[in-house]
Order: structure tokens, then sequence, then C-alpha cells
């Protein structure tokens, strides 16, 4: 036991940076911090490892990150009933001057977008300065997931982001089993790999053909979505879901035999078109002299930052949980693939990393079609009634820390992708762009405000 | 180049499903709730999108409306930027308290006549998760009149462009009619 009196002296921030300190020289990654039964706890994940410590923080002052993720920008809040859910401000200088105007853009913005307030500030055409302002949409997800109890959550856990509910699903389940020490059965898992797959490519689509039609390549963008509607028809014919919701369940559920699906036909033709595609965006000047450059994060800020996901890899560096964590049906399927690493932290660069990704799941998706048995099965550690789940979404690491006490849920944090990558959107939006460079750029980041505002 | 794609397209017979001129397995998998319909609109509809709390699921089907595939340009519908010029609004999600004032001030900075139609089930009032959550208001009929509901979650994009259609009494419905 620590000295009352000395602990007293500590600030909570002063705590989570001594932390965060120590983590950064040993490299690990601070997933969570939470209270469990023996009080403040911090989630430690070492990437490469596929257990998740658990490290008591000792009696001091209890703090709990912000919405931005721990090791994002330090917007931190003291766990205080009352502070109730606090939007954190960047740690940006304001910019004033002649000349200088602020824009505020949102939250009912663009054609089809989620609601968020963009702050720019602008002198002219180029942007100087960009604030975030979410909370639009805030539903509660973790606490409606606390409601439905353990089997139920993974239905509301499918409703966290739209887009990528096999992620969300698997990554809740993981965790769940991991808390009630349930072994998944190989079939449940090959299953869970093979949606997951399909919704990357479903994803990735979806984010190219935004991209291209905000560089006004209308001709690829309409392309790109009649495939990526393909790839939903196809979900809708083998799986019953455009969005593949509803298949993954807390224990395995009732696995569809993956072989007679036709995947590895589907996924040769859907991978002919998309060749053509691309080969056809690769020679149009007009569509990648527009990405070249921008948005770019500079001087490894992306890496300063954390990002994750398909910023990370085209920031030079892949933490890719397919490979480190091999959890699923992956380390067979990885053992012949390499993590797509793309050195171009602009929006080429992320265009560059989707298209390879993409590739890369068609090839996972056609072995998957001819695998009948599943080689490696997932070990399950000791537990003390708290699971995590580590999942690669696609658009980054997702993380569920589910802590059941008999069928009941009582305590739920999510870290989606999308809150890691947010804090880097607006250092990628004020270094040298203009306004006409926005809806590029956002496209680019293609990040979900659902995965933000939980 | 993508001059090359285009003539391919151009040869090849149009990537658009049968809807609504025959029936598409796919289409109508559930129809939406029609509250009321107008024939004040001519050929051009202009549509401006509101996001009241969604997931990004409902997104991403209106997203393909425009798509080869569902082309609802080829009715008149397109999306707008500004409401000023909208006809239609279309909302998504399960309304939070802080969208509120943003889509009362859409819906009143639109011209005469105009319509609004709640996309998906947590629009129209039919999502339970969310029920009694600080801050959630989980029905679009209490904020502005809804003038129709497309359910599921998400809507398929034939059931938007359905319930669309039945809501405006669109010229190609009614061709649809008597072509049947």
């Amino acid at each position: 036991m620590r000295d009352p009196s000395s602990v007293a002296a500590v600030t909570p921030k002063d705590a989570l940076r001594t932390l965060i300190a120590e983590a950064q020289a040993e490299g690990h990654a601070i997933l969570d911090i939470y209270r469990s039964d023996r009080g403040p706890t911090a989630a430690i994940w070492r990437p490469g490892e596929y257990t998740v410590h658990e490290r008591e923080l000792g009696p001091g002052p209890f703090v709990r990150p912000s919405q931005y993720g721990v090791l994002g920008f330090f917007a931190l809040e003291v766990d205080d009933e009352r502070a109730g859910w606090w939007i954190g401000e960047y740690p940006v200088d304001r910019v004033s001057g002649r000349g200088i105007h602020v824009m505020p853009l949102g939250p009912v913005r663009a054609d089809v977008a989620e609601s968020l307030r963009y702050v720019l500030t602008v002198f002219g055409d180029d942007i100087h300065h960009v604030r975030i302002v979410p909370g639009y949409k805030r539903r509660h997800m973790e606490e409606a997931i606390l409601r439905q109890g353990v089997h139920g959550g993974v239905r509301v856990a499918e409703r966290v982001t739209g887009t990528s509910p096999v992620a969300h699903a698997w990554a809740y389940a993981m965790a769940a089993e991991a808390a009630l020490h349930l072994v998944v059965p190989a079939p449940a898992l090959l299953e869970r790999t093979c949606l997951a797959e399909l919704e990357r490519l479903m994803s990735h689509l979806g984010d190219l053909a935004a991209l291209s039609a905000a560089t006004g390549t209308i001709t690829a963008a309409a392309d790109l979505y009649a495939l990526k509607e393909k790839v939903l028809r196809f979900n809708q014919a083998r799986f019953g879901h455009r969005y593949l919701r509803g298949r993954i369940a807390v224990g395995g559920g009732t696995p569809l035999a993956l072989a007679p699906l036709g995947l590895a036909s589907f996924a040769d033709d859907a991978g002919r078109e998309f060749g053509l595609v691309r080969g056809a965006l690769d020679h149009t000047t007009s569509f990648l002299d527009r990405l070249h450059g921008a948005g770019r994060l500079r001087g490894g800020a992306g890496l300063g930052i954390r990002v994750t996901g398909v910023v990370e890899k085209s920031s030079g560096q892949s933490s890719d949980l397919r490979w480190s964590r091999a959890y699923g049906a992956y380390s067979d399927l990885t053992a012949h693939l390499r993590p797509v690493v793309v050195e171009s932290p602009d929006a080429f660069g992320r265009y560059r990393v989707r298209v390879e990704e993409v590739l890369q799941s068609l090839e996972m998706l056609k072995s998957l079609g001819s695998r009948t048995e599943l080689q490696a099965g997932a070990p399950t550690g000791e537990s003390l009634g708290t699971g995590f789940g580590l999942v690669e979404a696609p658009r980054g690491r997702l993380f569920y820390r589910v802590a059941v006490r008999g069928q009941d849920v009582t305590g739920v944090r999510i870290a989606t992708p999308s809150s890691l990558n947010w804090p880097a959107v607006p250092v990628a939006l004020a270094a040298h762009n203009i306004l006409q460079d926005f809806p590029i750029i956002d496209a680019s980041f293609s990040l979900s405000v659902a995965g933000l505002d939980l | 180049m993508l001059y090359p794609r285009w003539l391919y397209h151009f040869v090849r017979r149009p990537a658009v499903g049968p809807y609504p001129f025959r029936a598409d397995p796919e289409a109508l998998a559930r129809p939406g709730q029609v509250l009321r319909t107008t024939r004040q609109f001519g050929r051009s509809l202009a549509v401006r999108h509101v996001d009241g709390g969604s997931s990004n699921g409902c997104e991403s089907e209106l997203s393909l409306l425009g798509s080869p595939v569902y082309d609802w340009s080829r009715f008149g519908f397109g999306f707008t930027p500004s409401p000023r010029h909208a006809d239609l609004l279309l909302v998504t999600g399960i309304i939070t308290e802080a969208m509120v004032p943003h889509i009362r001030e859409t819906y009143d900075a639109m011209p005469e006549p105009k319509l609004v139609v709640a996309i998906g089930g947590c629009a129209g009032g039919e999502q339970d998760y969310f029920a009694g959550m600080p801050g959630v208001i989980g029905d679009l009929g209490k904020v502005v009149p809804v003038a129709a509901r497309v359910f599921g979650c998400p809507p398929s994009p034939n059931d938007i462009l359905a319930t669309l259609l039945a809501v405006v009494e669109a010229p190609a419905a009614r061709q649809a009619e008597r072509l049947t």
C-alpha cells in the first residue's frame, strides 16, 4: 500500500501520463482504463501477442480516457458521474489575424454524410486550422449493450457502425467468450473469418467509390458502387443479410459450411472486374493528381498520434491484427501473404492501401472456399470475468472489453478504429491544403462518425 | 484513362435492375408505410439527407441509390447540398436531441411543397435498443411531419426507391402501372 498522502498529491492527469510514458518505453499499448473488482485497472497489450493483460493501478485516483482514445490527444476526464459525457478540444493553437475567418461546416453537410461539425479556419482558400465537434449522434451504445445481456448484446454491437457489423460482433463475441470461458468451434471461426473478409471487401469498395466520386471520376465511382452492390447481393443470397448481420452469436451459433457457397468463383469474378477499374484508375492522371500530396500527415504525425488501419499502413508501418494476433482462421490465411505497407502518408497512400487490401481479401476468400478444417484453434486464457476482443476491422484495430457476471454484462468499453483515427484528420487537413481538397481528404480517411459518437 | 470503361458501358446493356417495371426478387422486401402522397412534384426532385443519429448503414444504402444498379436519377431524383432547393427530406437514425434543432432548421429552410421520409427502423420508431436512453427521441414523427416510413435495418435501396416513388406518385410509377 502506498502512503495515502503521496497518492493525494498525484493528479489523475499525472497518473495517466506516467502510465503512458511507461507504456511507450516498453512498447505496450494501453487499450482501456477501467474500474474492476480490484480497483482501477488498465488493459495492456503488447503488439504481436495474443493475450491482453490486466494491470492493477493501485489505489491512486481513477482517470478515464476521453472518447479519442488513451494514446490520442490527451483530453482527460476524471471519473465522476456528474461529469457525464464531455467533448475534449484539441490542444492546437488558435489562429487569428487579418483576413482569417472561421467557416463552420455541418452537422448538415455534403450529399450523404454523417452528422459532424468541422470548424475550418481559412485564409482565402488555404485551410489553416481545423477543429472537429462530434457529439451530435451519441446513441449510448455501451449502455444499450448492458441492457441486452451477454447473448443479446451482440445484436447491439452490430449496430455500432453499420458498415462494419461483423468486426463489431466478432470483437464483442470474442470478449464475451473469453469472459465466459467458451471455446468456439472451428466451423464458426471459419465462417467469421469469411464474413470479416467479405465485409472488408464491401467497405473498401464503398470507400474507393466515394473517393472516386470526390475527385470527379464518376465512371470509376459508378463501376465501384456497382461492384459493391454485387458483393452486397452475394451477402444477401448466401448469408441472409446485405451487411452480414445476425450470423455471429456468442459461443459460435450455427455456422454455415463455406465449401458450397461458391466463394472462389465469386472472388474470381469480382477480382476480374475490380482489376479493370483499378487498371483504368491507375492510368487516370486527373484522378491521381488530386490524390498526391493531399491530406499529408507530415513528419510522422500519423505514427505520433498512433493511428490505426489504413491510415497507419499508409504511414509506412503496419500492426495489422490478422498477422500480429492471428485470431480466427488467419494463422493459415496470412501465412503466404504480407501486410500491406505503403510509404506515402497522403490520400494517394490511403488509396493504394485500400486497393491492395481489396486484392488481398479476394485472395483470402478464394482460399477460404476450398478450406474445410481449421488448423489452429484460438486459445482461451484464464478468465476473471472480464474478456477482451481485438479484431482488425476494415478501418483498423477494434477493441472490446466485456465484463460478465452470470448472464449479465456489467461493463463494456468499445474503442473503435475511427475514434483512434479522427484526431489525425484535423492535422492532415491543416497541412497546406485548400478548401477544394477537403472532400478528397475526407473521403480518403473515410472514417465513421458513428464509431466516434458511440 | 477511363474512356475504354465508358465505351464498354455504352455498348453493354444497362446495369440497372428491372424494378419498378418488372418484379425484382429483392424489390419490396418490406413495403414502407406511406402516410401522405402528392402529385405536386414533376420530374425533377431535389433530395436533402440529414443524419439524425444513424449507424452509418442507412447512409451506405442511400449512397447506392445513385449507383448504376438503382440509378434513381432516371426518375428525376438527385441529392442537393442546400435545403433551399430540396423537395424531399430524408432523415436517418435514432433522432438524438442534439440533432432536433438541425432537422427542424433544415425542414423550415425547405420551400413548399415539401415532404419528409423517415429512412430505417430507427427513424421509423421501431428500434427498441435505444428506447429511454437520455437524449434519444426515437421517432422522427415527434419532430417533423412525416409523409412515409421505410423500415429495415438498413432498408434496401429498392425499398427506399419504391417508397419514394409511391410518395411522389412519380410519372414512372404510373408508367409502370400502364406497362403491367
